[in-house]
């Protein structure tokens, strides 16, 4: 067994088997895990798993679990801090003082404070936790890595294609190890990049250049169609390109047709009250852009927000750093309560790792994998809860010890996606979707 | 109909590449006893009964027992290549709870599998059958590994060589394994069975197969216990043509003469050749990636000589642009990730390319160059290979298949599934780059920032991962070499790729550039070429690949050849009877621009070059040396992501987010509405509209438009609001989103 599938504490999982925690610490029965595909469906409310779709907000750096999920105020000063604590909506529990909005729902989501990993390089975590799937290398901080689909594109491989909109979007750009891999390039994340938070903005490509108004645009698309002459082979076993060219280019059509789908792109048309609970920064118009994506009917969003390497002066660093998350996400999971789309909808935020117990001496917190808090919220996952914990100083996860291929799992099995899929890579060789992990109970209600 | 058989005995004749159908695959491993009648007299083996039957059931494949983790704390290996292993998962692991002696049906090993416990797997093996039986008899006789003097599996066969069966057919298979002792048995249920093809035949597990409704040839692919067996099916076509009907064909080169052999034993005729302005446009979007230019359109449409399509491409060749367009093929299969070598030494390679290509250098030379390189990664462009990939075995994985267009990668962790290769091929292959020397600071992401300096260090050795033997030097089907002392083994690696022994090595080259130039190889992926995946006309493969060689490996020569063709030459509409064809070049195949492609003859045909981040002002894309200068348009129509552990795929696939961006971009219309591109400057000329439509067509389609083309283009200039500008923009919108602009045809 090598190195990187061992657990936090360096055991194995058969050495847990033979410990005896067989079902505690290193995963769930069959029998269990066939009664929990089928509950993803009946939890996700009406929605099938098939039709859940995702908004994965991806906090590349690190973000710190002290000063948000899980804070340890008995701590010695040099584990807990500079910042306090305050009650959350869930009786007992307290989080961090710089996410007051985010404790203020915490009725709504559950936050699961022991996931764990041995990758301390941002490269490595990065990987880990956007694929479900380590390293075979070590790889370092710099790494810009793919060695395995990410989450996205193999939503995007599974669904494809939904009313002309690509499945997989990523705002503003694709995060380190979002890409397809193996998968190809159409499931690459289709970027969304630029400021919603700027008038006049629009998503790419989905919407018409500002220049070209729609009747010109219909006329183009009329001289198109009359100039278009390449004879087209529609013998099926002739292979013609071009007719597959024909349907992407009526699906394209469609959608910019679509008044339903064009409103959607039309961050524009949202109430002023609404934009503003989001919060008039790009972070909070992206949350309310990922939202607006995932009802036109993109499968799955992922909105980064980087910046979480705080290796110096965290709280000050913090100070402007957290809150335009606590109030996005607080108001992205409130918003899709109140529209009755939470059940439908995975929010999931969560970074590639959490950070040291100890402050440094320049005054921040460092790399640390052995612990990290990840929230998520809806499709069916309990609200008002917290899952495992971590040790007095917040270093080690110590109850409920869940791994990123559990989270993996746990992600797939609300989506829809056997997480014991076998996708086949380009030479032929089958792999794993996900290697071994076992969908989280808690999450399953 | 020729038979397939005789290409097939051509390819032994000519090469080990191609070995008979049947063939021997003489590769360490399992030995194995034959469970020949009064086998009761002796006790079953794990090794020749048990790792068979679990083989079958599926247990030992990566999605099962066999993946890095196991299944529940059980693990086997894959495709069963450590017996030992295995055994001890088996009998010793588990704290003897899978193997029950005393009461073998209460073993796991019994109960899970048959599903008498809860098996994620499901039922793999049936109470009561001769499996089950065999496996609780080998337990109830005190579960022998392996007997002393067990005879080794020699080979297998699956009956003919090549069966001739007619559309809709059925048939079983019958596989039998013989033995070095001189002993066979029959192993038809323990087999395992694929077709290559699945739009032509379907096989099942027993070895039942059901032929489809086409004519034409495929493989059946036979495993069992690591070694691979194969059977060609032909189904004829309805009707053959009579020979004069080939006879009248014109002839330009060698390729058509095979081609049209071909032809006639698959009863295809060969579209029409292409009209002139197809080819002008075809050939230099193939040989410089780029569309022509309205004036070199206009003169080749007006030329009347009889050689013209010759000169057009002699001329083609000597561009500039063709090193450019062609170096990026080999930059696809070699540029490493600038975030983990470092960005200098990837502009490094990449120039090193491009000079290459500028020099049409030998192509011999150019793998010799790069198997044999030292020095600096700072100045010697190969060295960065070696900085990227660093250990023997992932040297070996790239080289085999960038120069031999053989995939040896699974042959790393096990016998290859599909072809003879062995984990002692592999490590032997690899023992050449066991005296890779490396000085400097090595790689240290993301900016790598100093050189690292490669040189032969002598005393390295290559070690077999599972016996541990060192590993002698030996290139894949040739024999082992003895190295002068002081010489370093990657010179002796270079001068066996390059020479006449190494079959591989001029095949890969030539079915590589044909695929590029023809839309898919004669094998294909073009970098898989083994006995399971036979090319579609062998014949001229192996003739090009010697014309290649005669001709001083020279690229540039081999393209000619091609593009000189009357195959090259074909309309891409099909007759009555070559619209099936998908693999015989009856007809040319369509295939989408490649990304750099489609972003340079955008940046043409409306005379707005891009801007690359770190290049210089009017550089191509076709001259970008990395593959993450940011790019919506390239991302949508894919670059190879060099973030990937084998970035070398280029997708040519077609998407929708491609229609999105060519119908819809700000890109696009900023180009087209650009004060100093093309669309103004027409529409500010003295012009009249049914010019600007011909220059338009010349410009984005590379030849005129008709009458009716004409008048419908004309139309637009009279839409209301229409200004000359805006309707020659909708004009160029319209052309670059028709599927004649997105596809050479």
């Amino acid at each position: 067994m090598s190195d990187i599938h061992l657990n936090c504490d360096g055991r194995g999982r058969r050495d847990f088997l033979r410990l005896g925690l067989g079902s505690a610490a290193a995963g769930i029965g069959l029998s269990q895990l066939m009664g929990l595909r089928a509950q993803a469906a009946e939890r996700a409310g009406k929605a099938r798993a098939e039709d859940v779709n995702c908004i994965l907000v991806w906090l590349d750096g690190g973000p710190t679990h002290h000063e948000s999920f899980d804070p340890k105020p008995e701590a010695p000063k040099e584990v807990r801090g500079d910042f306090g604590t305050i009650p959350t909506k869930i009786p007992g529990v307290h989080f961090s003082d710089c996410v007051p909005h985010l404790a203020s729902v915490a009725d709504k989501f559950t936050v699961i404070r022991s996931i764990c990993h041995k990758d301390p390089n941002h490269g490595g975590g990065n990987h880990y936790m956007m694929t479900g799937t380590p390293t075979p290398v070590p790889v370092n901080c710099g790494a810009f890595v793919s060695f395995h689909p990410s989450f996205g594109s193999v939503v995007s491989h599974a669904r494809g294609v939904r009313d002309g909109l690509p499945a997989y979007m990523s705002l503003p750009k694709q995060s380190r190890s979002g890409g397809p891999n193996f998968l190809g390039a159409e499931h690459a994340p289709f970027i969304v990049g630029g400021d919603p938070n700027k008038k006049g903005f629009r998503v790419r490509d989905v919407v018409l250049p500002k220049e070209v108004s729609e009747g010109r645009a219909k006329s183009r698309r009329e001289l198109r169609a009359s100039l278009d002459q390449l004879v087209r082979i529609h013998e099926k076993e002739a292979q013609d390109p071009t007719i597959a060219f024909d349907s992407y280019y009526q699906q394209g059509i469609d959608l910019i047709t679509s008044p339903t789908a064009q409103e959607a792109f039309d961050i524009e048309s949202e109430p002023d009250q609404v934009r503003d609970r989001f919060g008039r920064h790009q972070l909070g118009q992206r949350m309310l852009m990922a939202r607006r994506l995932v009802e036109a009917g993109v499968s799955f969003v992922t909105c980064y927000y980087g910046g979480w390497d705080h290796h110096r002066m965290i709280f000050d660093g913090l100070k402007k750093h957290m809150p335009p998350l606590d109030q996005s996400l607080a108001a992205l999971i409130t918003d899709l309560d109140e529209r009755g789309m939470l059940d439908s909808t995975l929010v999931i935020a969560l970074g590639e790792f959490g950070r040291t117990p100890k402050i440094n001496d320049r005054g921040g917190r460092d790399h640390w994998p052995h612990a990290m808090s990840v929230l998520l919220a809806g499709a069916g996952v309990p609200r008002g809860q917290i899952v495992g914990a971590t040790d007095h100083d917040g270093a080690y996860a110590s109850e409920n010890i869940y791994s990123p291929e559990d989270f993996a799992a746990s992600l797939y099995t609300k989506l829809g996606v056997d997480p014991k899929l076998v996708l086949h890579k380009r030479d032929g060789r089958p792999v794993r979707l996900v290697n071994g992990g076992q969908p989280i109970p808690e999450l399953f209600g | 109909m020729m038979p397939a058989s005789h290409s097939l005995v051509n390819l032994e004749l000519r090469s080990n590449q191609y070995l008979p159908a049947i063939f021997v695959l003489l590769i360490g491993g399992a030995a194995a006893q034959p469970q020949a009648n009064g086998a009761e007299d002796r006790p079953l083996s794990f090794v020749s009964d048990v790792l068979p039957i679990l083989a079958k059931a599926g247990c030992s494949t990566s999605g099962c027992h066999a993946n890095p983790e196991g299944q529940n704390g059980f693990k086997l290996s894959i495709f069963s290549y450590d017996p030992k292993a295995d055994y001890a998962s088996i009998v010793k692991e588990g704290r003897g709870r899978r193997i029950s002696p005393a009461v073998p049906e209460r073993s796991l090993f019994l109960l899970k599998p048959t599903l008498q416990l809860p098996h994620e797997g499901g039922e793999r093996i049936t109470v009561g059958s001769e499996e089950h039986e065999t496996l609780r008899e080998w337990i109830k006789e005190g579960m022998v590994f392996r007997h002393p003097n067990e005879p080794i599996l020699d080979r297998i066969s699956v009956g003919e060589a090549l069966r001739k069966v007619k559309r809709g057919e059925r048939g079983e298979l019958g596989v039998r394994a013989y033995y070095a002792d001189g002993t066979a048995r029959d192993v038809t249920t323990l087999a395992d069975f694929t077709a290559g093809d699945d739009s032509f035949v379907t096989v099942d597990d027993e070895g039942r197969f059901q032929v489809g409704s086409k004519s034409g040839e495929g493989a059946i692919v036979v495993r069992y216990m690591g070694k691979v067996g194969i059977t060609m099916l032909s189904v004829p076509p309805d009707g053959l043509l009579p020979a004069e009907r080939y006879a009248a064909l014109p002839i330009n080169n060698f390729i058509d003469e095979h081609a049209v052999k071909r032809w006639a034993e698959l009863g295809f005729l060969p579209s029409d050749l292409c009209s002139d302005s197809v080819f002008v446009r075809r050939a230099a979007l193939d040989l410089i990636g780029t569309m022509p230019t309205p004036e070199r359109v206009r003169s080749f449409l007006s030329d009347h000589s009889p050689d013209k399509r010759r000169h057009f491409v002699a001329e083609l060749l000597a561009e500039p642009n063709w090193a450019d367009r062609w170096a990026l093929v080999w930059v696809d299969l070699l540029r490493p990730n600038p975030d983990r070598v470092g960005v200098k030494s990837v502009y490094v390679l990449d120039q090193w390319i491009r000079e290459s290509f500028r020099q049409n250098k030998r192509y011999d030379q150019f793998a010799r160059d790069i198997l044999t390189v030292t020095g600096s990664t700072h100045r010697n462009g190969p060295a960065v290979v070696f900085r990227d990939r660093r250990a023997p075995a992932d040297l070996t994985t790239s080289m085999s298949q960038i120069f031999m267009g053989v995939r040896l990668e699974c042959a790393r962790c096990h016998q290859h599934p599909n072809e003879s290769w062995s984990q002692e091929d592999f490590f032997q292959f690899a023992a050449y780059f066991g005296e890779v020397g490396r000085k400097g600071t090595g790689v240290s992401p993301p900016i790598s920032g100093s050189p690292e300096f490669v040189y032969h260090k002598p005393g390295g050795q290559v070690t077999h991962p599972v016996s541990g033997a060192v590993m002698p030097l030996k290139p894949p089907g040739g024999v082992e070499v003895q190295l002068e002392s002081g010489r370093d083994p990657r010179q002796a690696l270079a001068d066996w790729m390059v020479s006449p022994e190494n079959p591989f090595f001029a095949r890969a080259i030539v079915n590589r550039i044909w695929g590029v130039m023809m839309g898919r190889g004669f094998v294909n992926p073009v970098d898989d070429m083994r006995t399971s995946n036979p090319p579609s006309d062998p014949a001229l493969l192996d003739a090009l690949a010697a014309d290649f060689v005669a001709h001083g490996y020279d690229l540039k020569q081999l393209m000619g050849r091609i593009a000189n063709s009357r195959v090259y030459q074909l309309s891409s509409l099909p007759n009555e009877t070559n619209v099936e064809d998908t693999q015989y070049f009856s007809r040319t195949y369509r295939r989408r621009l490649s990304a750099e492609m489609m972003s340079d003859v955008v940046s043409d045909v409306t005379g707005v070059p891009d801007h690359f981040q770190g290049m210089p002002a009017g550089a191509r894309a076709l001259q970008t040396w990395n593959f993450k200068l940011g790019s919506d348009l390239l991302d949508a129509f894919g670059r190879p992501d060099s973030s990937e552990d084998c970035p070398c795929e280029r997708n040519l696939e077609g998407s929708v987010v491609q229609a999105l961006h060519l119908m819809h971009s700000d890109h696009l219309q900023a180009k087209l509405a650009n004060k100093n591109g093309r669309v103004a400057k027409l529409a500010s000329s003295e012009l009249s509209e049914a010019e600007i439509v011909e220059e338009l067509f010349l410009t984005a389609l590379g030849r005129f438009p008709d009458k009716e083309e004409t008048s419908l283009a004309v139309k637009q200039f009279k839409e209301p609001e229409a200004s000359r500008q805006t309707a020659t923009e909708d004009l160029l919108w319209a052309l670059i989103n028709s599927a004649e602009f997105v596809f050479n045809h």
